[in-house]
């Protein structure tokens, strides 16, 4: 065998365990949740085609519409919050006072935790008659079940596990500006918050777009928080689209349904990545050493 | 100057403090909870001591299977941790040393997969796995994850393009097989790189709750995600055993985190940690 021929022989059997892996369970599935969006399957009978039948019973079904508009209404709420604060907190880490590794340490526990466990946590912690905070307050609020509350309580609850864990990408975002930058400005009399709002500010557009971006992405697909701390309810305000999959799949047996519900998801999810990598390929390169 | 500086730092001091207590009341509050007995939680208000600190909750848990849960979940991190790993870094290996037709391409279709969204794929790999009568076997759980992830095989192949050419040479010419160079050469020399795949890939394994949660049914492959939502549901008012569950399936993963925390704090900025 010549040397070209066993270099290729030798690559393919290395790639051989993750090409299977990548073809099997991330590509495949596209196509197999495309495939059952047309057909009908309760998850113990036969499959059945039914043509475009699954795609218009979703798309003209009221409680998938809820979903999606909840989702952005919860997508809306926890990433600008998340980020904020987490610039916020970010900032207060870089001035890198005695003790911000032990502070940076503390806010990166609720993210490191189990999101399903941080839930059913926080369920306590709300409870209306026996939770920590009703307790605490002497009165009872429905924290989860009010239709009007359960929607921000949520997304409080995302925000409170997510902000240390944004906040790392701005620590290095800030830690990353030059220093010269900052005393050249302070030399010219600049005060801090003109230095954070003119030079700090704009030199975390980068990380600012990789935390929006990610953000959204992660937030659109939010399940276990939703299914330990309300199920969806109460009267569908908190019915993530996520949930809302999980629940018409493996609540209802609509397996076709579901699947319409998830190519959707897959559409909207996609073209926010691709928009956002032809949007930003050419401005930043990440030094992964 | 320094007389601006000074409260200013005491201002800095006061909004962390601020957080860290809004960060740690809710771990702290469920903690004392769950060494709490269910009579004084049920007389008392969250805020006291438990009087006296009892393991009674924990205890309970034995009998509500989660020693077994404990144990599938710890079983199913090290099969993906392995399984993932080793397929990873020889992948890696063949895309950042090694020529082959088609390379670049499917390195392209591997950086593409990155995109597909987890929520989206369960419903067909429901289906796939019903089909092969996998359905609630211990290789349900691992499967669509043991592979290898294209998320690790990038960072790997970053990593692996900058060992020195000379480096592999010397040894392949000492008479070194692929696997040799592999494990004696391109691993010791990417340990850091390695070590916070590692913990990634704990870390994520240890929060899967919606694979578990429709591919196995009753306690035989039960993992500590399911136990705990499947507990809670259970006994809803019971809120000191609850709490023990949260921290059986929370506190193995902060020991962890608490031990590399430099590396993993590293690690989250580095790769994004997905």
């Amino acid at each position: 065998m010549t040397a070209r021929r066993r270099s290729t022989a030798l690559g393919y059997a290395l790639i051989a365990p993750s090409l299977f892996g990548v073809v099997t369970f991330l590509l495949l599935p596209i196509l197999v949740v495309v495939w059952l969006s047309l057909h009908r399957w309760d998850l113990l009978g036969p499959i059945e085609y039914v043509g475009g039948q699954n795609w218009r019973s979703v798309l003209t079904d009221k409680t998938f519409g809820n979903s999606l508009l909840v989702t952005c209404a919860f997508v809306a709420i926890v990433v600008p919050v998340q980020t904020a604060l987490g610039l916020a907190v970010g900032a207060l880490l870089a001035r890198d006072l005695p003790g911000s590794g032990l502070f940076r340490t503390i806010y990166v526990l609720p993210w490191i935790s189990v999101p399903l466990a941080i839930a059913v946590l926080w369920r306590w912690i709300l409870a209306p008659t026996d939770g920590a905070v009703s307790t605490v307050l002497g009165h009872r609020i429905e924290w989860l079940t009010d239709p009007g509350l359960a929607l921000p309580v949520v997304s409080a609850v995302v925000v409170w596990t997510n902000v240390g864990y944004v906040a790392l990408f701005f620590l290095a975002g800030i830690l990353a500006i030059p220093a010269e930058i900052h005393s050249a400005a302070r030399i010219d009399g600049a005060t801090s918050w003109q230095r954070f709002r003119r030079i700090t500010l704009p030199m975390l557009r980068p990380t600012m777009f990789f935390v929006l971006v990610t953000g959204v992405i992660s937030a659109a697909q939010v399940f276990d928080t939703v299914y330990a701390l309300t199920g969806g309810g109460p009267q569908n305000r908190t019915d993530l689209v996520a949930h809302r999959i999980y629940a018409e799949a493996f609540g209802a047996a609509a397996i076709g349904r579901a699947s319409v519900m998830a190519v959707v998801l897959f559409v909207i999810l996609v073209t926010i990545t691709l928009v956002q990598h032809l949007y930003f390929r050419r401005r930043i390169s990440y030094d992964l050493t | 100057m320094t007389s601006l500086k000074k409260p200013s730092a005491a201002l800095v001091y006061l909004g962390l403090a601020v957080g860290a207590v809004i960060t740690l009341a809710p771990f702290g509050l469920g903690l004392l909870t769950s060494f709490t007995s269910a009579h004084q939680f049920a007389t008392g208000t969250p805020l006291t001591l438990p009087r006296p600190p009892t393991l009674v909750n924990y205890t309970n848990l034995g009998g509500a299977g989660f020693g077994r849960a404990l144990a599938v979940t710890a079983l199913m991190t090290a099969v993906s941790l392995l399984g993932q790993l080793s397929s990873s870094v020889v992948a890696a290996y063949a895309f950042a040393r090694l020529r082959f037709p088609g390379r670049d391409g499917l390195f392209w279709v591997y950086l593409a997969t990155l995109m597909v969204p987890g929520s989206v794929t369960v419903v067909p790999l429901y289906l796939m796995m019903a089909q092969l009568g996998l359905r609630n076997t211990f290789w349900a759980l691992v499967l669509p994850f043991v592979f290898g992830s294209p998320y690790a095989i990038f960072l790997l192949r970053q990593h692996f393009r900058t060992i020195p050419d000379d480096l592999i040479n010397a040894a392949y010419l000492d008479g070194a097989t692929t696997l040799d160079v592999i494990l004696h050469v391109v691993v010791p020399s990417s340990r850091p790189v390695i070590v916070t795949l590692m913990l990634i890939t704990v870390v994520s394994e240890w929060h899967h709750f919606l694979w578990p949660l429709i591919i196995t049914s009753g306690t035989k492959w039960q993992v500590l995600t399911v136990a705990t939502a499947a507990l809670q549901s259970r006994y809803n008012a019971q809120w000191t055993l609850v709490m023990a569950a949260v921290g059986a399936a929370v506190v193995p993963l902060l020991v962890l985190f608490l031990i590399f925390q430099r590396h993993i704090v590293r690690s989250i900025v580095v790769t994004g940690l997905k």
